[in-house]
């Protein structure tokens, strides 16, 4: 370049092409992305994780039911699952956020909750009447509500009827039955746990660990061992696994090579034997085979434990800073009436049953027999990263897919998952 | 949005004629100039700026950051994972990133002289260089399944032994990821090297003939050293890539299972979007950045010194 000095118009010049470029600047960035918010006076604008196709057009027909009632309108903003859960703490201190958004009950909500970041929907709950004690319970928050829950589902050991007729086997109720169980899948020449934590799906170990830990240690050590109040490397963690490796034998050798969508087809053509998996398996499932699909209760390994389940449950909060307050409560309690639950089960696939206990379930016999188990249960769990947190559940799949492919190595794997889960608890 | 960028910036035209006196800068110029600075500046360097400060805080992106001095990067240096990750970058580097040079450089030599249907196997090379590499992933991870491609070729030629979860087996998840990027990334290179061969002067090799220069002579005597202004190119170009590789890994394996094929960028990604420690992402982030540039310019130092030489 030549050398050439500095001119005042040249400088001048300069100067105003920075002015407008900063004007442009400022243009651009208040017309930045915003999550779905708007005016006081627009729709209630629900942003919604539920991608997939059946669930988002059982959103979609909830949402219009709310709109054809008149008054209040709501729009709905579907955001891809893996998208949303990055975005969620953007959605939630947005200062013009979307009103109500989909998450689950437990401690992750409550952890929001204590940032003052959701709405309190107490207002709500006053004299709703078919929610049971527990679930508001779960959606307390030191003494007010802060989630409207909408669904629950449950996991279990899910097979095919026809196929545990013809191996000769009926439904275990305890380990020693379970691995018996097993023993005679594997002698029929099929594999008889399918499992289906690959990279992209690895909490579905999780289940094991959750089911397993409550069946040994009960639900209060567990709730308590998840908050890190107990180490990992706990002998009572370490008998989890040592229970545990009495059945990997029985494993899928390619459980955590397959997702859990390929782990439930290998299971509805029987190429494995049992699943431990949640009702939404049901929603992949072809019609004509969803009659064939039963499931039982995992097995009891201490009999003088009270017996406890897995029941997440799905819901609604809303963003403390909404500026729709009146219409987001009211759309809120519209989502806790059977109505809205009705309508939603029968869009989506009915795997699911209404948070809402006068509203009617899909009363299939499995979805009814999940409902009594859950009615009996002791306790309920809600599942591991909804019970700690969404930043535990990658420690707990490093460790728990580790140990499925090295049990040899269960100390080592504990001490890690100790030091990795601290960083967690203490971050 | 691009109607605004056009905004009139310069001055009058000067009514002065045409004497000779000192040069000036046109408005013009400048405004080509600081335009695009100060675009960057809003978009590039503030927002790196900010991420370099979010490193020495720690900060869940909901409450307020709060300053933990040297905090993070004390806590890099025991982190086993990070470790891990470390190490994976820097293999990936030397075999991404060397394995993609001298492909790239063998298949440009290769397809450099035209004969009847070049064109269609250049353009084969560089088509996988246009897909996203997410929905290469997606290609990828059907061949690696346990029952994929992969396997069934073994199996077919006898070789059952050999079958293998491979995207699952720790010891394989990262050699199998490497895979694709490089399917990608060879086209890329190739065509860098294509434009830099086609520039050298083709006297110079009737000249070496003439002097009865080998092939291999005139590869290392004459190819080389012409294309050394390439190479600068194709080193930062597979650096910066392998550095920023992240699509292809995440889509495939998630850096899983149990952070056996763990890049440094895959770690940032999950440490700040799954555990939301932003702040320590943003100590790694900086640790990225550091690797980037200083490979790259302890490479242009040395290459300006030999031009000074």
């Amino acid at each position: 370049m030549t050398t050439t000095g500095f001119s005042r118009r040249g400088f001048l010049a300069g100067l105003g092409a920075v002015g407008a470029a900063t004007a442009l600047g400022g243009c651009v960035t208040s017309t930045g992305s915003q999550a779905a918010g708007g005016s006081a006076s627009g729709p209630v604008t629900l942003q919604s994780n539920l991608s997939a196709p059946s669930a988002k057009a059982a959103m979609q027909a909830l949402v219009d039911s709310f709109n054809k009632k008149g008054g209040t309108q709501a729009s709905l903003n579907t955001v891809a699952s893996e998208t949303f859960r990055t975005q969620l703490p953007t959605y939630l201190t947005s200062a013009n956020p979307p009103d109500v958004l989909t998450w689950y009950a437990g401690s992750v909500a409550r952890s929001y909750a204590g940032k003052n970041l959701l709405l309190d929907v107490s207002e709500v709950w006053n004299g709703l009447a078919g929610y049971s004690d527990a679930l508001k319970q779960l959606s307390t928050d030191s003494g007010k509500q802060i989630f409207i829950p909408a669904s629950y589902y449950f996991w279990g050991m899910f097979y095919r009827k026809s196929n545990f007729a013809k191996w000769g086997v009926t439904a275990p109720t305890t380990w020693a039955e379970f691995l018996q169980v097993c023993e005679t899948i594997k002698s029929k020449g099929v594999t008889p746990i399918g499992l289906g934590a690959d990279n992209s799906t690895p909490w579905v170990a999780s289940g094991w660990f959750d089911y397993l830990n409550v069946r040994i240690n009960g639900a209060n050590y567990h709730r308590e061992l998840l908050a890190g109040k107990h180490s990992f490397a706990d002998p009572q963690v370490h008998k989890v696994f040592d229970q545990w490796k009495t059945a990997l034998p029985y494993f899928d050798p390619k459980g955590t090579a397959l997702s859990f969508q390929d782990a439930t087809t290998n299971l509805l053509q029987g190429r494995t034997g049992m699943m431990l998996i949640g009702t939404f398996l049901l929603d992949t499932t072809p019609k004509e085979d969803v009659d064939d699909i039963d499931f039982f209760r995992f097995p009891i390994v201490d009999p003088n434990m009270p017996l406890v389940e897995e029941a997440p449950t799905d819901g609604f909060y809303a963003s403390a800073h909404t500026q729709r307050k009146p219409q987001t409560l009211e759309f809120l309690k519209y989502l806790t009436t059977v109505e809205a639950q009705e309508a939603y089960l029968k869009s989506s696939a009915g795997s699911s049953l209404p948070a809402n206990s006068t509203a009617k379930d899909s009363g299939t016999p499995l979805i009814t027999k999940g409902k009594e188990m859950l009615n009996k249960a002791a306790d309920l769990t809600q599942f591991f990263n909804r019970d700690s947190s969404d930043a535990l559940q990658p420690t707990a799949d490093a460790a728990l897919i580790k140990f499925i492919q090295h049990p040899e190595q269960i100390d080592s794997i504990l001490t890690d998952w100790q030091s990795a889960a601290k960083k967690v608890w203490t971050s | 949005m691009t109607a605004t960028l056009t905004a009139p910036a310069a001055a009058p035209p000067s009514p002065a004629g045409p004497r000779r006196k000192r040069r000036t800068l046109s408005p013009t110029l400048l405004a080509f100039v600081l335009v695009p600075l100060l675009v960057e500046t809003l978009w590039v360097f503030w927002p790196a700026l900010q991420g370099v400060y979010l490193s020495f805080t720690s900060w869940d992106g909901v409450s307020a950051a709060t300053l933990v001095g040297f905090g993070n990067y004390a806590e890099l240096f025991s982190d086993p994972t990070f470790g891990k990750a470390f190490l994976d970058t820097v293999l990936w580097l030397v075999l991404f990133g060397g394995l993609s040079a001298v492909g790239g450089l063998a298949m440009a030599m290769l397809l450099l002289k035209d004969r009847r249907g070049v064109g269609f196997y250049r353009a084969a090379l560089f088509t996988p260089v246009v897909f996203s590499l997410v929905a290469t992933a997606l290609i990828w991870q059907a061949i690696y399944q346990p029952n994929g491609l992969v396997n069934t070729v073994l199996g077919a030629i006898g070789l059952d032994s050999w079958q293998h979860s491979w995207l699952s087996d720790a010891n394989t998840a990262l050699y199998a990821v490497i895979v694709p990027a490089l399917w990608r990334q060879i086209g890329y290179i190739m065509v860098l090297y294509l434009a830099g061969l086609k520039g050298i002067d083709p006297t110079l090799y009737e000249a070496a003939t003439v002097d009865g220069a080998s092939k291999w002579q005139q590869f290392t005597k004459i190819t080389l050293p012409q294309l050394s202004s390439v190479n600068s190119v194709v080193l930062s170009v597979i650096i910066i890539d392998s550095l920023r590789s992240f699509d292809v890994v995440w889509a495939l394996t998630r850096g899983g299972p149990y952070h056996s094929s763990e890049l440094l960028s895959t770690y940032m990604y999950s440490t700040a979007f799954q555990s939301l420690r932003l702040g320590y992402a943003s100590a790694l982030a900086v640790v990225i950045f550091v690797l980037a540039f200083g490979v790259i310019l302890t490479y242009l130092v040395r290459a300006f010194r030999d031009a000074d030489a």
